[in-house]
Order: C-alpha cells, then structure tokens, then sequence
C-alpha cells in the first residue's frame, strides 16, 4: 500500500472504497491533450454518472513512487453496464503526478480509483435565459459535457482562459445557440475584464477554474453584473504557480476538485476556432447594467413586509435572552443562599423571576398576535394579487400547468410564506440567539469547561459528515425511488379493476418493485445503525453533564473555580449541544418560504395579456392600408365580423404552429376548420378566443383589434363551447346565469328549453336551484348542454365551437346536437371540425396544415377542386379512427 | 396510533418489543439515578471538603457508561424493530389493496393508499429509534427522578410529583389545542381551496361569462371569508402555542421557590438546596426534548393512519367490513365462511374454468341482485333478476347512470352484490376465491388501463401461454393490426405509464384484444362513450361477432353498431330493467329503446348548419 498523506488517512477515514481501473485505451485528442479508457467493473456502484461527474484517481508520485497522490477528473464518456469510462488529461510540464502518469500510461496499467463528493450538472426545472460557462483547458471535458445537456434552443456564453495557444485544439462540443471567447491569460484578473457587459439577468453560470481567474471572477460577477450566489457555480480546480507534483499530497484542499493542469510552455501557436472573438482584456469596459434575477424574486415578493420582520426578529432575539434570564437569576439565587442572604434579597430576586418570566410570556404572546395578523392581511392581499394575476394570463397557461400546480401556487406556497412570516423568522433567530447567548455566557463564566463542552458537537458533526460522504448519492437514489413508488403506486392502484381480472404478472411486478424499495432503504439505513447511534449518544445531556462535573470536581478540587461558576454549566451546558445543533434546523424554514416566494413572484411577473391602447396595436401592422381600412371601418363596425389578418402564431419561438393565416368570417356565418391533427385548428380557433396572443398579424372582430379589447368587452362579443365542460360549484340556475348573474328568471328557463335541458332540469330535485355536483350528477351530455344554455344566455354574436362536442355523450348526443344547432343560429361561427359529414352543409370549410391554409371553399367546391380536402373526404373512415386523443382545445 | 404500530409489528418481533421496552425503562432508571447522584455530588462541590465529590463522580461516571451501554442496545433493537416495521408495512399494505373492494377506492382513499405505500417508507424505519423510544423516556424520566426525589426532600419530590403530571398535561393539551386550530384553519381553508382549483379549472368559463375580476368571482368572495376566520382561529392558535411555555416557566418558579423556602426554613443545608436546583432543572429538561418530537408525532401520526386507513377497508369476500380491525395485515384473511377455493369445490363448472379450459360457454344467472356502493347511498341497482344464456350476446341499453356497467361488474366479480347472488352455472361467485372468480371472465373496460410495458406484453397479460397463431388472430379481431403496422417497433412498441403513448382509440384496441386473448368463457364489453373512432367500433364488433371461441357475451352498448351484433337487448333505467327482447321485438313495443333508436339514427346523420331545419 502506497503512502497517501493525511488526504489518504482522511478518504479512508470518510469510508471511501477504492476501486481498481485497467487502462484499455490511450487517444491524443489534441496535443498535450489526452483521453484514457479504463475499465473497472465496481466504480460504478460508488459513483454517479451525469455531467461533470469525476473521479478521484491516486497516481504515484513521479519521484517517489511509494508515494500516491489525489487527483480529481471529470468523467467524459461513461458506460456503467460494462464499467467503462474515460478522462482527459491536459499534459504540462513540469509534469505533476497526473500529467506524468498520464504521459506515458499504456494500455494494462492499473490506477485506483474512488467516488467521493462528485456533483452531476443538472438543469433546473425552470430554465434560466442562458447559461455562460467560464473555464479553461482543465474544464473544458466537464464544459462539454454541460454544452451536451443544454437544451439547443438555449444561448450559452463560452469564455475559455487560454493559457497555451494549443489549448485552442481541444476539441470542444456542439450547441447550436453557443458563442465561444478564448481569452489568453494575462493575469488573474484577464478572462474576468473580458466577460462581456450586458445585460445577464436570469443567466445562470458554471465556472470552474486556476484559483486566482476564479477570484477575479467572481467578483466581476456578483459585483459588476448582480448575479446572485444562488445561479453561480463556481469550483477552483487548480492554482497558478504551485507545482502539483512537488506537492506531498498533505495539503488537504478544500476545493471539490482539482483537476491538474499547470500552465507551461508548450505547442505552437495555432489558429483559433471559427467564433472565436479574441477580447483585449485592457478595453475599457463600459459599466455593466446590473440585471434582475428571478432567483430574486423572492425578495421582491416579501419586501413590503421587511420591517416588519425585521422587528419581530428583533423582539424574537430581546424574547429568547428573557427566557434564558431565569437560569441566570437561579445562579443568583444560589449565590444568594451561599452568602446567606436575607428573605428581603430573596424576595427581590423571586419578584424579578416573576417579572422577567411573565414579561416574557406576554411578549412572545404579543408576538405571535401580531404577526399572525399582519400575515393574514397579507396573505389575503397575495392570493387577491395572485388571483388578478391570473384572470389577466394567456388561458393556455393553464392549460399547461393545470389545476394541481396552481393550487400548490395560490394555496400551498401562499401558506407557506404565512409559516415564512408567523413563525420561520422567530424560529430562525430563536435558534441563532439562543446557543451563541449561552455560548458566550458560558465562556465567559469559564471558557476551559465550555471549551469542553465543544468536543461531543465536534464528534457529532465529524460523524454526520462521515455519513453524509458514505451516503453519497444514496439521499438522492432516495428521492427518486420515493418518486418512483409514487408513480408505481399510482399505476398499481389505477390498474387494479385491471390487474384482479388480467391478473398475475403486473401484480407480482409491484410487489417485487416494493421489495427493491424496501432492500434499498434498508441497505442504505442499516450500516447507520452505530453512527446514528454514537450521535444521539454523544449530544445527550447525560454527556455533558458527566463532562461539566467531571471537570468541576477536578477544578473545584484543585481550587482553580469557585464552584458558583459550575452552576450556569450545570444549567444551561447540559442542552448546550442540542441547542448549536438547533441552529441549521431553524434556518431551514427560511429557505422553504423564500423558495414559495420566489414561486408567488414568478407567477406575479408572468407576462399577462394586456389592453394594448388602439393607436399602438395599429402601429404595430405592418399594413398601414390595413389600419386605415381599420379606422374606416370603425365607423361603420360590423358586429359579428371575424378577421384573421396574416395571422402567425408560435408557443416556442422559431416553431411556428401558425403561420400566415388570412380568414374572413362574414357576420352570421359558419367555417369549418379541418385539418389532420398537428395542424392547428385547435390554436387558430383558441386565438379568436384569446387563449394566446398571436406572435403575428392581428385578428380582429367588428373591425377592431381584440387586443385592444377590454377583457370584458371581448367576451361580451365572442363566447365558446369547448369539450371540457366547466361548471362551477353552485346552483343549476347560477350556472347558467353565469354570464348574465343578474338575468331573469324567464331568461334562464328560455335558454335551458333552447338548449334542450330545461326538462331534465325539472326533473332534479330542487329543480333550477340543485346544486350541481353536490345535490345531483349530470351525465356529459346534460354537462354538456347546461354549458349550451349559458352559451344562449350569454348571447355573443361570435362564437367558436368544437364540434365534438356533439358526439362527447352518446346517450344524449341527439339532445346536443339540436342544442348546438340552435346555438349556432344567427351567429358567426367558427367550428373546429373532427367528422366531415357533420359539416358538409356549412358555408366555408378552410382547411388547414402545418398552420397554414390549404384549401378553402364550400364542400361542393372543395370535392370537386380534388385537393386536400377530397382526399380527406374520401379516407374519413381513417382520419375519424385517429381523430383527436384529448379534448384539448388549445393545441 | 399505538394500535396501528402494533399490528403493523411481526408477531416473532413482539420479544424484541418487550425487551425494547424494559430496557428503556432501565435506562430511564439509570439516568434518573445519574441525576440524583448530583446532590451529594454537588452538596460536596459547595461543602467544605469538595474532594468528597469524587466517589459521587465515580457513581456518576458509572451510571453515564451504563447509560450509553443500554441505549447502544435500545437502538441497535429500535433499528431492527424500524426495518421489521418497514417490511410489514409495505408488504401489508399492498396485500390489502389487493384485496379492498373496488368501490373503496374513491378519489380520496386512493390518494390516502397512495401516500401509504410511497411515502411511509424512511418514517417508518426511524419511528422506534426517533420518536418511540426519546417520547417514552421524555415521559417517564421527569417521574422517575420526581420519585427518587422522595428520599432526599419529601416536600420538593411531593411538588415535583404533582408538578410534572401538569406540565405534560400542558404540554399535551397545548398541542391539542395547536391541532385543533390547525384544523380549523384547514376547514376554512379548504372552501377556498376548492374554489381556488376551481377558479384555475374553470377559467375559460369564467372568463368568457366576464367573471374573473375578483370583486364580481366566486374566488374572491371566499376569499374575504377565508380571512375572516383565519382571523378568528387566531384567538386558537397563540394560546396552544404558549401553553406549555407558561407552565414549564411556573414549574421552575414554584419548584426553585419551595428550594428556597426549605433552605430558609433551615430544613435543607445550603450546598443541597444548590444541588436540587441542578436536579430540578434537569428534571423539567425532557420537556424541551418532548417540544422538539412534536413534528415528528404530527408526521408519523400521518403516516400510521394512512396505513391504517388501507388496513382497515373492506376487502372482497368479507362480509362485515370494519371486523378485520383488530389482526395484523399479514394475517388478514377473507373471511373464512365466504371463502372457498377452487381447488376445495366439489366438481363444478368453476373448478374446471379456473384452471384455463372453456369447454362452453357457461349460463350467468343474476337472483334478486341489488347493489350500493357504501351502506348509506341508494341502490345503484335493485332487484335484478336476469339469466343470460349460454353462449348468447346481450346489450345492455340505458341513460348514463341506470347501472349498466355495474352489471358488468358484478358479474365480472369486481364488485360484490349488496343482495342477491350472482350464479355462473349455478356456483355461486362469492363461494369462488378471487383467483377462481376473475379467471371466468375477461373484460374489456370503459376507460382501459395499460401497463407500462411493451404493446405485446399487454396483450399477453390475458394469456401468457398463448400461442402466437392465437396473438395474431386476436390482434386482428381487436383491429390492432392497423396500429402494429404504424407504430414504430409493432408489438415491441412500449405504451407508456398507464397507456398514455397511445390514443384512447388504441388503448381501446388494445384492451380489446387482451381480453379475447384471454381464454375466459365470459367475455364483458363496456363500450367506450366517444364517438369520435369509428375503428373502435368496427373492432368491438368484429370482436363479438367473429370471435370463435364458445362464450357468454355481455355488453354496454351505446351505438346502434355494436347493438346489432346481441342476440338480447336489456334497457335498464334507474337500475332496473326497463325492457327485455330482441331489437326487432322492443323496437316493435315502441318503448324507451324504439325511442332510443331513433335518436340514434337521427343523431348519425347530424350536420351542423347555420340555420337548422329542426
């Protein structure tokens, strides 16, 4: 066994296995570049693979090859099944022990090899606008392996630090939105001047570089540009001027990884790679815009309540130090009786007791009064906000996140920010003031027993570390299986009518899948048995207490105390550990409330669809005849007239789903949308209802822009049937009403006899005044035609309809139909059209594909054009078989 | 809680509790004995002669060492029994749901069996070592040293004895009175919840009637009464809160007074008055550690009554269903009068059905059959008298809600009768175990569930052993060759969790041809409500009618397609047969189906006009 300096006493000491790797493969990717393959069938138990993974490898020492030293590199290929992987190595010279090693390794060789502390690259479920990736040479295989993950259609800023022409030959990874800067290095402070000024809000930045680079770095980014420490990344993977080789591997380093790679002279200059943009790193750099972060948002979010927090934090502290004061009046109370103190004195001290105590209790009571009340207030005033918010959102924003996700927002996170006010700061301040009062209290009194006192948290952190290193990636395997469960059991239960009749296999696959389950939590817990137990044990205040007498009596005895002094100790020392130990506890519910914050403010920020004033949705044409047809026709506004003027739309920008699309909807008229799905009939007709905003053109009704609508007055113009019925919790009537709240009696009865409902609706049992859901369940079709009769009531001269609504309930599908029928009558109607026989008596049939129109015409014209259209007619059977897979409206 | 976590624990681990919790009650005495052991320790210190103290440090020392020794053990036992607990739990829990009746699984209970099984796990194993054992010492530890007080001071260990009863019922009762408001709080909360999910549920309804600004929405008005209350359950929530802070803070006071008082009095010398300070504050001590545990109860509670709720649902085949509360899941047994396994019948139709052979098809016979899905709700069904005859196709016809599908239901065995009896060649189902029951029929549902799995597998499901002569013939009954011909990768094509990779039309298919693969004497179609695929129409009927194998058909029927292909039509409303024929038969009555049948006819030759002529 190689020597290993204390870094090896210390992996070992973590648990750490090694792992023996054969060299298989050696390839110059560039000069003084190299990639090695190695196989080792076990690393791949230990160690996680993703980007920026690495491993520690021990090379011997190129003086003294009894001696071993630790290296970290970043995985660049990885086959966990057939256990085998690869690093690059930058060589240098004077060569350390890894460049030397890896000079001239040969296939055969054998090096060890450990997982420990390596940290996989992840995106963040919400994307932040860019990434820029700062390294060099070292970094570049964990750089490409990040560009790798990187969605294409995200930018990503390269700066690389040149410290040799021929680093530029690296081969470097593709991403389609990458801009990449080679910086040669001048100096510490080089690469960092050269980071372009700009704007970088909600960029997020990985950095990994030589030490005194990472230093300028980081204060260029948090100092010139903003970025909040949350959306930085940065590791030093090695230092300017110390030769790694002649380094005894003693240091221990307190970087995560060190990837060796002293700068030195080397290969000729070479030319760069195409984009390559060569910075002066001395140009005067215009002041950077300091940008906003939505990591920040959160800050945002609770700043009106600021003083208030800070005032309760403050309160909080002055409340914790009198609940601790008791213990110091017992002391007094002591001392007192030592020095036989008259019942007056006594007294005084009891009264004060009294006083302190009752003080405290009616502060801290006050407190909690106030802040729950100031919390209610606000978070009423939240969800008012939130609430607003959303009325004014694209309606296709919740078609994607649904009704959980919002709920968790408005419900979930707003209750979350009320634990953030009523009781995560008192907590969080409660468990700093606590422990560092007594703590200096206690040193004060006697730091060489408090001192002591120190030892059992030292053990107790030293071995939850341990067990943190040993547990490596398990705490996240755990999530994922607690994931994973939840899906399986999910499917387990949704699949049971299923599996009691098919039987058999899926059944017996879950209970082996539980099995799995509860074999890796127990492979993961059990080795904890002793840790665990050596920490409760060693932070119990039977501990402390042996240690504070144990060291009283010897100094009591040795004369070097006066045993007053151990009393504090003995009251407050015993808990002492529990009380340090506390603090990371309390802080937690900080990060918790800020995160819902964050949320809430997002949501708050969230682009809504806002009244665009006339003049500027004109301005924004590029048809200036077409405003002025605009202005025209103002004056002589066609109610129920749809126009769709070159109208494009797209969900992800560059991915158009429509394009170019010119549609004249004369007033009192009925268009059929038809298209295979995919090709946008569903968003064209959700565009006319305002669910997006078209990207471009504009479409208009009675001649004007509907962004320049009111909200209100868009609806009163244009109403919907869609597949998914939505009624609200309430009575028949108000449902039916709910356009109209204060529609008449007769009004309401007329509409549902319209809609075809109105004698069911006799037939529940309070008739108009059941309440939906609650008192009575309709069947889809009475849903269905209930939405008709709110429809009718609500009296919109537009109107757009997707005609599967017809055919959604067989049982009542004649009912629907006639409810549609007089539904659509006198109305411009815009119907997304599944079966083609159903629309074959309508005015105009626009056909549509790949968002653009394909055909338009009557259904005569178009089977007799021979086109689109009648090659559709002529499959119906096949297109109706692979109509629609969900009642979506908007995609 | 208690009684949960104790049918949860392995009969062979009842040892191990017994010594878990004689062992903590050793230590217990032990570090009561440490704490008293201070009062001559610390009467020393302060006395004139501290090196008296060192024979006391010794005890101390001693009783410390024994301490840790013990508790090492307590774990090591806390861990085993966690992991032991782990292992049941689990197992129980699925066991159970296995066995729950279908009408259980509500959208509420399955969440709640959801939580049981994927988010118990980590809880589970810890509940000994971090909540059971540090509560139980909590408790009994300020009374263990209140009494061994008794000796030293009678009037101190008389307070602490009546002092320490009151704080733990301060202590409790805060948290009690903590939950209470918090459940208050969630009841006012969830109005607004619901109204919430329905403000995002229903935005495009609400938006187009103009009703989203918050003054003039539904959201908003709950809202303002949400804060209302929140207001209210103020006035609950700060008193549970400081509860136990005032008591704890009295205790001291009272307790360190009475010190006083004995030491003026001159009962007590002064080092020893000193000393029983130390010996009460460490007395109120487990309070602190008792405060820190009560997020813990709060979430291990959760965690044992969601178990507990899956525990103690009705399973099939049980005919009281709350009286499998008191046994452990791993013994839970349907009950024995009502079960009966294949293997024990006497030569019977059902013993030769259950091992795979479908000789004939067989006669289901439906006697005085009622039923409701929990004792409180009306009769989903009632009275049903019916015979379906061997190897004969029958529709069952009828508004949305009369019963149909739970026909299918019964028959099929997923769920059982309320009244009555469901015969299949005179057996009775509920003699017949649960394997015996389903491998009579197969079925193709309404809403098909699919495992995540590859196309093929799925199909398989219905019969393992199939040949692939059969496969192939199933797959082109249930015209899923379409789909195998597009889908890239054909039969090795994978559906995705629950089937979602593929259109409801596909699952449909898929689902058809599972169940014809299966070689089940009774085959149960429950046609799918969109109209929207005509293939799937074409696949149910090719599936009734060119299947060849000898089989009792039963099927719910919407369109006039399907309807054609039964020998028997039944219209059923409000859960009883309305009419019973053959079509030509009930068309000629000219009753609820002939008017059915029109409306149908109407409704497939419907167009959308501008100006109806309706």
């Amino acid at each position: 066994m190689a020597k290993r300096g204390f870094n090896g006493a210390i992996m070992s000491a973590f648990g750490l296995r090694d792992h023996e790797a054969e060299v298989i493969d050696v390839e110059h990717l560039a000069p003084n570049f190299v990639r090695v393959r190695m196989t080792s069938p076990t690393v791949f138990t230990d160690a996680e693979v993703g980007p920026t993974a690495w491993l520690r490898f021990w090379f011997p020492d190129p003086d003294d090859p009894d001696f071993e030293h630790q290296r970290g590199y970043t995985i660049t290929e990885a086959d966990p099944e057939a256990g085998t992987f690869a690093v690059d190595f930058v060589l240098h010279e004077p060569a350390g022990p890894a460049s030397a090693w890896a000079e001239s390794v040969t296939p055969g060789t054998r090096v060890e090899v450990a997982s420990m502390g390596s940290t996989v690259f992840t995106l963040p479920d919400e994307l932040p606008a860019g990434y820029l990736l700062i390294g060099d040479s070292a970094s570049i295989p964990a750089i490409n392996s990040i560009l790798e993950a990187t969605p294409a259609d995200l930018p990503v800023e390269v700066y690389l630090e040149e410290h040799e022409p021929s680093d530029r030959l690296i081969p470097l990874s593709r991403h389609p939105r990458m801009n990449l800067h080679w910086v040669p290095r001048r100096g510490d402070s080089s690469l960092a001047a050269a980071i372009e000024s700009r704007d970088w809000s909600d960029w997020r930045v990985w950095t990994a570089l030589e030490s005194g680079s990472l230093k300028a770095i980081r204060a260029r980014l948090k100092d010139d540009f903003g970025f909040p420490k949350s959306e930085i990344t940065a590791r030093a993977y090695w230092y300017e001027g110390r030769a790694f080789g002649k380094m005894r591997g003693e240091k221990k380093d307190d970087t995560p990884a060190e990837a060796a790679a002293e700068s030195t002279s080397g290969a000729e200059p070479s030319p760069a790679s195409a984009n390559a943009s060569p910075t002066s790193p001395n140009a005067e750099t215009p002041a950077a815009p300091k940008g906003s972060w939505r990591a920040n948002a959160g800050g945002r979010l609770i700043a009106p309540l600021k003083a208030t927090l800070w005032i309760a934090g403050i309160l909080q502290a002055i409340v914790t130090l009198v609940e601790l004061a008791p213990y110091v009046l017992l002391v007094e109370l002591s001392r007192q009786l030592l020095t036989g103190a008259d019942s007056a004195t006594l007294w005084a001290t009891g009264i004060w007791a009294v006083v302190l105590m009752g003080s405290g209790v009616v502060l801290s009571a006050a407190l909690l009064f106030w802040l729950h009340f100031v919390d209610a207030r606000f978070e009423r005033d939240l969800r008012r906000r939130l609430l607003t918010t959303m009325a004014r959102l694209p309606l296709g924003w919740f078609v994607d996140r649904g009704s959980g996700r919002i709920k968790q927002l408005v419900q979930d996170d707003t209750l979350a920010l009320h634990y953030l006010v009523t009781h995560a700061v008192s907590d969080a301040v409660q468990a700093v003031v606590a422990p560092v009062a007594v703590l200096i209290y206690l040193f004060v009194v006697d730091w060489r027993i408090a001192l002591a006192l120190l030892v059992p948290v030292l053990v107790y952190i030293v071995t939850m570390y341990i067990m943190i290193i040993q547990s490596g990636t398990k705490p996240k395997q755990a999530l994922t299986w607690a994931e994973q469960m939840n899906v399986e059991a999910g499917s387990y239960l949704a699949g049971q009518p299923v599996i009691r009749v098919f039987g058999g296999a899926s059944a017996s696959r879950f209970r082996s899948r539980i099995d799995e389950y509860v074999r890796f939590l127990t492979d993961w817990q059990r080795p904890f048995t002793t840790s665990k137990t050596v920490m409760d044990l060693v932070n119990r205040p039977a501990t402390y207490l042996l240690i504070i007498t144990a060291l009283g009596t010897w100094l009591t005895v040795s004369g070097s105390i006066d045993p007053i002094d151990l009393l504090p100790f003995l009251f407050l020392g015993t808990t002492f550990g529990a009380r340090l130990l506390g603090i990371g506890y309390g802080l937690s519910g900080l990060s918790t409330g800020l995160l819902a914050a964050r949320r809430i403010q997002n949501t708050l920020d969230e682009e809504r669809l806002e009244v665009v004033e006339r003049h500027r949705a004109q301005v924004d044409e590029k048809d200036t005849a077409a405003s002025a047809r605009d202005a025209s026709r103002d004056s002589h506004p066609a109610p129920g007239l749809v126009e769709f003027d070159d109208v494009g739309f797209a969900y992800r920008p560059g991915v158009p789903v429509i394009d170019g699309v010119s549609l004249r909807l004369e007033p009192g008229t009925v268009t059929a949308l038809v298209g295979p799905s995919g090709s946008g009939k569903s968003t064209l007709a959700a565009l006319l209802a305002r669910f997006h905003d078209v990207t471009e053109g504009a479409v208009r009704i009675g001649g004007r822009d509907i962004r320049t609508l009111p909200g209100d007055e868009l609806y009163t113009q244009v109403g919907f049937v869609f597949q998914d019925i939505q009624l609200v919790q309430g009575t028949v009537a108000e449902n039916i009403a709910l356009a109209v709240p204060d529609a008449s009696e007769d009004a309401v009865i007329d509409a549902a006899r319209q809609a075809q409902i109105h004698d069911r609706i006799l037939r529940l049992p309070d008739g108009y005044d059941t309440v939906i859901g609650t008192e009575a369940a309709l069947s889809g079709g009475e849903r269905q035609r209930l939405a008709i009769a709110r429809a009718i009531l609500a009296d919109t001269p537009i109107l757009v309809l997707d005609e599967a609504t017809a055919f959604a309930d067989p049982e009542s599908e004649h009912l629907v139909q006639q409810a549609l029928g007089r539904l659509a009558t006198g109305r411009t109607v815009l119907v997304i059209a599944h079966r083609l026989h159903t629309i074959t008596d309508v005015d105009r049939i626009v056909v549509l594909d790949h968002g653009r129109v394909a055909e338009s015409g009557t259904h005569d014209d178009l089977i007799a054009a021979g086109g689109r259209y009648r090659r559709l007619w002529d499959a119906r059977e096949i297109t109706s078989a692979t109509a629609p897979r969900t009642q979506g409206a908007t995609r | 809680m208690i009684r949960t976590f104790l049918a949860l624990m392995p009969a062979d681990r009842r040892g191990a509790m017994g010594l878990h919790l004689a062992l903590t009650v050793v230590s217990v005495i032990l570090r009561a004995l440490g704490t008293v052991v201070l009062v001559p320790l610390v009467a020393a210190l302060f006395g004139p002669e501290p090196a008296e103290a060192w024979p006391w440090l010794g005890l101390l020392a001693l009783a410390t060492a024994a301490g840790w020794a013990i508790d090492a053990v307590i774990s090591r036992i806390g861990m085993d029994l966690g992991f032991a607990l782990l292992d049941s739990a689990q197992h129980g829990v699925t066991d159970r749901l296995s066995r729950i009746r279908l009408s259980w699984f509500t959208p509420a209970n399955t969440a709640t069996a959801r939580q049981a099984i994927a988010a118990t796990g980590p809880d589970l194993v810890g509940i000994v070592v971090y909540l059971l054992t540090p509560l139980l010492s909590g408790i009994l530890l300020p009374i263990t040293i209140a009494i061994a007080l008794i000796p030293i001071s009678g009037p101190l260990a008389l307070a602490a004895l009546i002092g320490v009863p009151i704080l733990l019922a301060a202590f409790f009762g805060g948290a009690r009175i903590g939950r209470h408001a918090d459940r208050v709080a969630a009841e006012t909360n969830s109005a607004l919840t619901e109204r919430v999910v329905e403000f995002a549920r229903t935005q495009q309804a609400l938006r187009a009637s103009r009703r989203t600004e918050t003054e003039r929405s539904l959201v908003g008005t709950a809202l303002s009464r949400q804060h209302g209350a929140a207001i209210r359950v103020l006035l609950l929530q700060v008193p549970g809160q400081v509860l136990f802070g005032i008591a704890s803070q009295l205790a001291l006071l009272v307790l360190a007074g009475t010190t006083a008082y004995l030491t003026v009095t001159g009962t007590i010398s002064v080092p020893e008055a000193i000393a029983l300070i130390v010996v009460i504050i460490r007395c109120l001590e487990p309070f602190t550690s008792l405060a820190g545990l009560s997020a813990a109860i709060e979430s291990t509670t959760g965690v044992l009554r969601n178990i507990r709720t899956v525990l103690d649902a009705p399973t099939v085949g049980t005919a009281a269903p709350t009286d499998s509360t008191d046994r452990a899941p791993a013994q839970i047994q349907p009950h024995p009068q009502a079960q009966l396994h294949a293997q024990d019948l006497p030569r019977t139709q059902g013993q030769s059905r259950a091992q795979g052979s479908a000789a004939s098809a067989p006669a289901i016979t439906l006697t005085e059959v009622a039923f409701r899905y929990d004792p409180d709700s009306p009769d989903v069904v009632a009275g049903l008298d019916l015979e379906f005859a061997p190897g004969t196709t029958t529709a069952i016809v009828g508004p949305s809600g009369s019963g149909k599908s739970t026909i299918l239901s019964l028959i099929a065995g997923l769920q059982e009768p309320s009244a009555g009896r469901v015969l299949v060649d005179g057996v009775d189902l509920a003699v017949l175990d649960a394997t015996a029951r389903h491998t009579l029929t197969g079925v193709v549902f309404q809403h098909p569930y699919l495992f995540d799995g590859s196309l093929r597998a799925n199909v398989l499901a219905g019969h393992p052993e199939a040949t692939e002569q059969r496969i192939d013939d199933v797959a082109r009954l249930a015209r899923l060759d379409e789909l195998l011909a597009r889908i890239p990768g054909g039969w090795d094509a994978e559906v995705g969790e629950g089937g979602t990779a593929l259109s409801g039309g596909e699952r449909q298919r898929v689902s058809i041809a599972r169940a014809l693969l299966k070689p089940a004497p009774i085959l149960l179609v429950d046609e799918a409500t969109s109209a929207l695929d005509t293939e799937n129409e074409t696949a149910i009927v090719t599936a009734l009618t060119d299947d060849p194998t000898p089989r009792t058909r039963i099927l719910v029927a919407h369109r006039l397609g399907s309807i054609r292909t039964a020998d028997r039509v039944i219209f059923l409303a409000e859960g009883r047969v309305i009419e019973d024929g053959t079509i030509d038969e009930l068309r000629a009555a000219d009753g609820r189906f002939a008017h059915f049948w029109r409306e149908q006819d109407a409704a497939s030759g419907w167009k959308l006009r501008a100006h109806p002529s309706a």
